[in-house]
């Protein structure tokens, strides 16, 4: 170690820190599940996706709940009518595309996938919450987006209308939700500012699971046992 | 029944498990380096505090996600400090590092004469001024490998890079004082 080395370790050493806090009361709440003070905390943009089933012939009653299931930090919501929203492709609007160790380092974790031959190259992430890839399974483009659950909070929000089947599914052991039949919606929720929806409308169907603390999101026009062949493998 | 201290893996593993108590024990062990390295990479106390809990319990929820047998202390760093450089403030917001002020030794010092430290204090404001003239990423991985004492491994997971890219940085780095210190082999 050079003289310059350990001047700068001794130097580390007189530095004025701040008094270290107590982190653990706070993080005691907060992991016990009370409510995430979103509003107290200035995190960056964090997502939440609300998949909505598109209906077409509807009643003129809006935005009825009729039924809503939880699971991890995804709720699913079926309501009467749809809030309006503009088409997107499968592939585009999935956030920024980075370099997947650069994608990783930004989420704070390492993304979960199913066994490749060459990983893909890149992540598309929003908000430094939510990252996406895109994966061939059965000879098509499906989209794997996933993010930390926290607590009990609500990330993920899906409306459906009864066009939409849902089914309860299971991904080796870990619960999840299948919905087919209908477009979906996508929406962003800005967690500094509150609830902000930005809806983009999609076709694939979408399987929804938890798994070691993460919410994950299948899109594509993979039939439900396609799906979860595919999710049983994201480890 | 536990009669001895729990090793980390053990506490990992019981934290996985539910044990929420494990887990405190484990932020009570890691806080400090943690708000440190947040402190130096955010730029000022209260975005520390904040990265640093975040970055805790964001851990806890993604522990089912920790490799088993891998060291914790990276880990953990890693994600406090991606959620430190996300609240990092601009160069003009950032609360200048500044020395302990002046006979607040630290326990176990020998206490050196007036003289002897008054020339030592010169030579580490100086040195520290050095330190804030450099780019963002020299002065983080000076700041952490040399302040915070971390080793490479855990420098290059605090700051989301490579091990080679950490020792190219500090290389840069060391030259770039040298040269701000007008030394040639400081």
């Amino acid at each position: 170690m050079s003289t310059l080395e350990q001047r700068l370790h001794e130097l580390g050493r007189e530095l004025a820190f701040p008094p270290e806090p107590d982190l653990v009361p706070r993080m005691r709440e907060r992991v016990h599940g009370r409510p995430f003070p979103w509003r107290a905390v200035a995190v960056a943009f964090a997502v939440v996706v609300l998949a909505v089933a598109a209906a077409f012939a509807v009643p003129q009653a809006r935005s009825a709940i009729l039924r809503w299931f939880h699971l991890g930090g995804a709720t699913v919501e079926r309501v009467e009518t749809l809030p309006p929203a503009s088409e997107r492709s499968l592939t585009r609007d999935l956030g920024r595309p980075l370099p997947l160790a650069e994608a990783e380092r930004r989420i704070g974790f390492d993304l979960v996938l199913p066994p490749l031959d060459h990983k893909p190259a890149r992540a598309y992430v929003i908000g430094d919450s939510v990252a996406t890839v895109l994966l061939r399974s059965h000879g098509k483009t499906v989209l794997l987006s996933q993010f930390l659950s926290v607590g009990d909070e609500t990330m993920l929000k899906k409306l459906s209308v009864n066009a939409t089947v849902i089914e309860p599914v299971d991904v080796r052991g870990d619960p999840g939700l299948w919905l087919e039949g209908a477009p979906h919606v996508l929406a962003w929720i800005d967690r500094s500012t509150g609830y902000r929806e930005r809806p983009v409308k999609i076709r694939g169907n979408v399987l929804l699971w938890v798994h070691g603390g993460l919410t994950l999101r299948l899109e594509g026009r993979l039939s439900k046992a396609q799906a979860v062949e595919l999710a049983r493998t994201i480890r | 029944m536990v009669d001895r201290p729990l090793d980390e893996a053990e506490l990992v593993e019981r934290a996985r498990r539910g044990d929420l108590e494990a887990w405190e024990t484990l932020v009570r062990t890691y806080q400090g380096i943690a708000f440190r390295t947040a402190y130096l990479l955010a730029g000022n106390a209260a975005d520390a505090e904040e990265a640093a809990q975040d970055g805790f319990v964001k851990a806890h929820r993604a522990l089912g996600r920790f490799r088993r047998g891998a060291a914790l202390k990276p880990w953990l760093l890693r994600i406090v400090a991606n959620e430190a450089r996300n609240r990092r403030r601009s160069a003009t917001r950032r609360e200048r590092l500044a020395l302990r002020a002046a006979g607040e030794d630290r326990p176990g010092d020998a206490v050196p004469s007036p003289e002897a430290a008054l020339l030592a204090r010169e030579s580490h404001e100086q040195l520290l001024a050095a330190v804030e003239r450099l780019s963002e990423e020299h002065r983080d991985a000076v700041a952490c490998r040399y302040f915070l004492e971390l080793s490479e491994e855990e420098t290059a997971a605090a700051l989301g890079i490579r091990k080679g890219t950490v020792k190219s940085r500090l290389s840069r780095a060391l030259a770039q004082l040298r040269e701000s210190l007008g030394e040639e082999d400081a």
